[in-house]
C-alpha cells in the first residue's frame, strides 16, 4: 500500500463520519461518539503494541490518565492554551512510558500482563494522594475547552469533528507506520523475537520504541478526554478502564487498526447502555466479556466471518441449498 | 479496604516518633497480612503449576470466601461449619469456572486468558454485589480479641499470630500434600513435564480442575483469614489478587516457599512503609517493590525456572 492512498471504505468511513451528527440531532449521540473517539485514539496506540508487535498491556490506562491529568494540570493550573495541554500530554505519557519500559518490557505473557496492571494502580494511588497536583479523590473541575487552530470546540458537534479529525490523523499515521520497515520489524517480533533477531532486527529496541508511541497515542487520547469532560477523577482510569482498551482492541481483531476504532465505538454504546442497570451492569459486563472471548476470541468481523456458514445453518431452514440450486 | 478497630496498629499521627515498639507492632501486622498475601500467591501458583495458566479471579475466590462465611454466619449457622460451607461453595465456583470457561480456551492465546478471567473476576464481583450488598462487612474475631503484652511496650492480638500458624500450617500441608501424597505427585509429575505426564497416564483434565479447586479453597481461607482483621466488601479481593501474584513473583515464581517468603515480605513492607510514607501510598508499594525486583532479581528472591523461561 502506498503511503498517500486512501481505500474506497476508507473514503465511505469519512463521509459516513461527516453525515453522522445530521443524521443523529442531538446532543447525546454527538457527545458519546466524542468519548468513544477519544477513547479510538488510546485503542489505536494499543493496537500497535498489542496487536502488531504482540505484546501484553493491561496499563494502558495509566498513560490515559497520565495524559489527561497533564492536560488537566496544565491549562488549570498554568492556563496554558489549549492544544499545546493536549500535546504535552501525550509527551507526558510518553516520557514516563519511556522510563518504565527498560525493565517493564523485558517481561513475558503473564508477568507483563501484572506488570503493567502494577502501573495503573500505582498511578491511581499517586492521583489521589497527591493532592496538591491532582485534587486528590475530587480530581480537577472546570478544565477549559481545547482550541484546535483557533477554533474553540466547546459543543459537542464541533468535539465531534474535532476529536474524529485526531483520529483520522492518528489512523493515517498508524496505518504508514504499520506498512513501513518498522512495522514489518514489529511483525517479525509478534511472530517470534529469536528470529526477528536473527534478520537484524532488535527485538528490545522496536518494542520500546512501539510502547512509548503508543503510550504517546494514549496520552493524547487522555487529554483530550480531560478537555472535552472538562474534569479528570482517578476513579475513571481505574483497572477496568485498561480492560475495556485491551477489549476493544481484541473485538475489533488484534492486529486491526479500524477495528480497534470501531472497538471503541462499539464499547462505549455498550457501556453507555449498561450504565442504565446500575447494579446489574457489572456482572452483565463480565457475562458479555466472557461471551466475546469464548465466542469471537479472534474478533468480532473475523469470528464472524470464519463461522458465518454456521451461522446461516443454524437459522435456515433445514434443506435450504437444494431450494436455492432449483 | 480500611482498617478497623481490630488492627494492631493505629495509623500514626504527623510528627508523632517511629519507636522501635511501633516498628516491631508494624512488622508483626505485617506478617499477618503478609501470611494471607502468601496464601492467594499459593493458590495462583497451584493453578501455574498444574496448567501453566494463571487466574486472575483469584482475588473474588478470597472476597466470596469472606462474605460467604458472614452470610452463613448471619444465618445463624455455628463459625466453623459456617467458614466450611463459604469454602466449599468457593472450591464449587472454581470447579465450575474451570469446567465451562477456562477449559475450552486452554489453547488460546495468553491475551485471551488473561482477559477472559478479568472477566470472570467483573461477574464475580457484580454478582457479590447483587448477593451480598456493597457496604464493607467484617467477620468477628476467632479467639477473644484482648491483646497480649509481647514485652514491654509491644502489643499482639492473638488473632494475628493464629492467622500467622495457621498460614504457615497450610502452606507446610500443601507441600506436603504434593510431595507425598499420589494425586500431589501426579501434580508434579504435570508442572515439571506435561507430555510425559500425560504419557504415564495421568490426566492432566483432573490435574488441573483438583488445582483450580485447590487454589479456590486457598483464597477461600485467606479471606475467612483476613477479615476479622481488615473489612471486605464486593471489591477488595482485585487488589488483594494482584498483591497475592506480586508476592508469588517477588519470592521466586512457582515455588511453594518462595510464595509464602514473598507474601511474607510484601506484607512486613508494605506495613512498615507506613510508618515512613502517607498511608494512602500503601496500596502501591507492593507494586513499586515489585517492580524494583524484577528490575534487580529478575528470577525473585528464592529464583525460578519458569520466570526465566517467561523472560528469556
Amino acid at each position: 500500500m502506498k503511503r498517500h492512498t486512501i481505500t474506497r471504505m476508507e473514503v465511505y468511513f469519512i463521509i459516513l463520519f461527516l453525515l453522522l451528527p445530521l443524521l443523529f440531532e442531538g446532543a447525546l449521540v454527538a457527545h458519546l461518539m466524542v468519548i468513544a473517539g477519544t477513547y479510538a485514539i488510546a485503542a489505536m496506540g494499543l493496537c500497535l503494541f498489542l496487536g502488531v508487535a504482540g505484546q501484553i498491556s493491561i496499563g494502558h490506562a495509566a498513560f490515559f490518565g497520565i495524559g489527561a491529568y497533564t492536560c488537566a494540570i496544565l491549562s488549570v493550573r498554568f492556563i496554558t492554551p489549549g492544544f499545546s495541554a493536549i500535546v504535552a500530554g501525550g509527551l507526558a505519557a510518553g516520557g514516563v512510558a519511556r522510563i518504565i519500559a527498560r525493565p517493564l518490557l523485558k517481561l513475558r505473557e503473564y508477568f507483563l500482563a501484572l506488570a503493567t496492571i502494577g502501573i495503573v494502580v500505582i498511578f491511581q494511588v499517586v492521583a489521589t494522594e497527591w493532592e496538591a497536583l491532582t485534587g486528590g479523590v475530587s480530581g480537577i473541575g472546570n478544565i477549559p475547552w481545547c482550541s484546535i487552530f483557533g477554533v474553540r470546540l466547546d459543543t459537542p458537534i464541533k468535539q465531534f469533528y474535532g476529536v474524529w479529525a485526531i483520529v483520522y490523523l492518528g489512523y493515517l499515521f498508524s496505518r504508514n507506520l504499520m506498512h513501513s520497515k518498522y512495522g514489518r520489524a514489529a511483525a517479525s517480533i509478534a511472530l517470534n523475537e529469536t528470529i526477528a533477531g536473527t534478520i537484524g532486527v532488535n527485538p528490545a529496541h522496536i518494542k520500546q520504541r512501539y510502547f512509548v508511541l503508543s503510550a504517546v497515542f494514549a496520552g493524547i487520547g487522555g487529554a483530550l478526554f480531560a478537555s472535552v469532560l472538562t474534569s479528570v477523577s482517578p476513579e475513571s482510569f481505574g483497572l477496568s478502564l485498561s480492560v475495556m482498551l485491551v477489549l476493544m482492541v481484541i473485538v475489533g481483531g488484534t492486529t486491526s487498526l479500524g477495528g480497534s476504532v470501531f472497538g471503541a465505538v462499539f464499547l462505549s454504546w455498550v457501556m453507555h447502555w449498561l450504565g442504565a442497570y446500575r447494579a446489574y451492569s457489572l456482572p452483565m459486563l463480565g457475562a458479555l466479556l466472557i461471551l466475546l472471548l469464548v465466542c469471537f476470541p479472534e474478533g468480532l468481523f473475523r469470528g464472524i466471518g470464519a463461522r458465518w456458514h454456521d451461522l446461516v445453518r443454524i437459522w435456515a431452514p433445514a434443506g435450504w441449498r437444494k431450494e436455492i440450486e432449483k | 479496604m480500611s482498617a478497623s478497630g481490630l488492627t494492631e496498629v493505629r495509623p500514626r499521627k504527623t510528627g508523632e516518633r517511629l519507636t522501635t515498639g511501633i516498628l516491631i507492632q508494624l512488622i508483626i501486622a505485617g506478617l499477618t497480612t503478609g501470611a494471607v498475601y502468601g496464601l492467594i500467591a499459593l493458590g495462583f501458583i497451584t493453578i501455574y503449576r498444574a496448567s501453566n495458566m494463571l487466574n486472575l479471579a483469584q482475588g473474588e475466590f478470597v472476597t466470596l470466601g469472606a462474605l460467604g462465611t458472614i452470610y452463613f454466619l448471619n444465618l445463624g449457622i455455628p463459625y466453623l461449619l459456617a467458614g466450611a460451607l463459604a469454602t466449599a461453595a468457593t472450591v464449587l465456583v472454581g470447579i465450575m469456572m474451570e469446567l465451562t470457561i477456562i477449559r475450552p480456551l486452554r489453547k488460546k492465546p495468553v491475551l485471551i486468558l488473561i482477559m477472559v478471567t478479568i472477566g470472570i473476576s467483573f461477574f464475580l464481583q457484580g454478582l457479590e454485589n447483587i448477593l451480598f450488598g456493597s457496604d464493607p462487612k467484617i467477620l468477628p474475631p476467632f479467639i477473644r480479641d484482648t491483646p497480649v503484652l509481647l514485652f514491654r511496650s509491644v502489643r499482639v492480638f492473638p488473632q494475628s499470630l493464629l492467622v500467622l500458624a495457621l498460614a504457615v500450617l497450610l502452606m507446610g500441608g500443601l507441600s506436603a500434600w504434593s510431595r507425598f501424597s499420589y494425586l500431589g505427585k501426579a501434580m508434579e509429575a504435570v508442572s515439571t513435564d506435561r507430555q510425559g505426564a500425560a504419557l504415564v497416564g495421568i490426566n492432566r483434565n483432573h490435574i488441573t480442575r483438583i488445582a483450580f479447586g485447590i487454589s479456590a479453597a486457598m483464597g477461600a481461607l485467606a479471606g475467612i483469614f483476613i477479615t476479622p482483621v481488615y473489612f471486605t466488601q464486593y471489591n477488595a479481593g482485585t487488589l488483594l489478587g494482584l498483591k497475592g501474584f506480586a508476592a508469588a513473583i517477588i519470592g521466586g515464581w512457582g515455588t511453594y516457599a518462595g510464595a509464602m517468603l514473598g507474601g511474607l515480605l510484601l506484607g512486613v513492607l508494605e506495613s512498615v512503609s507506613v510508618g515512613f510514607i502517607p498511608a494512602g501510598y500503601k496500596d502501591a508499594v507492593a507494586f513499586a517493590v515489585l517492580m524494583l525486583i524484577l528490575y534487580a532479581m529478575p528470577k525473585g528472591i528464592l529464583g525460578s525456572r519458569a520466570l526465566s523461561e517467561a523472560r528469556k
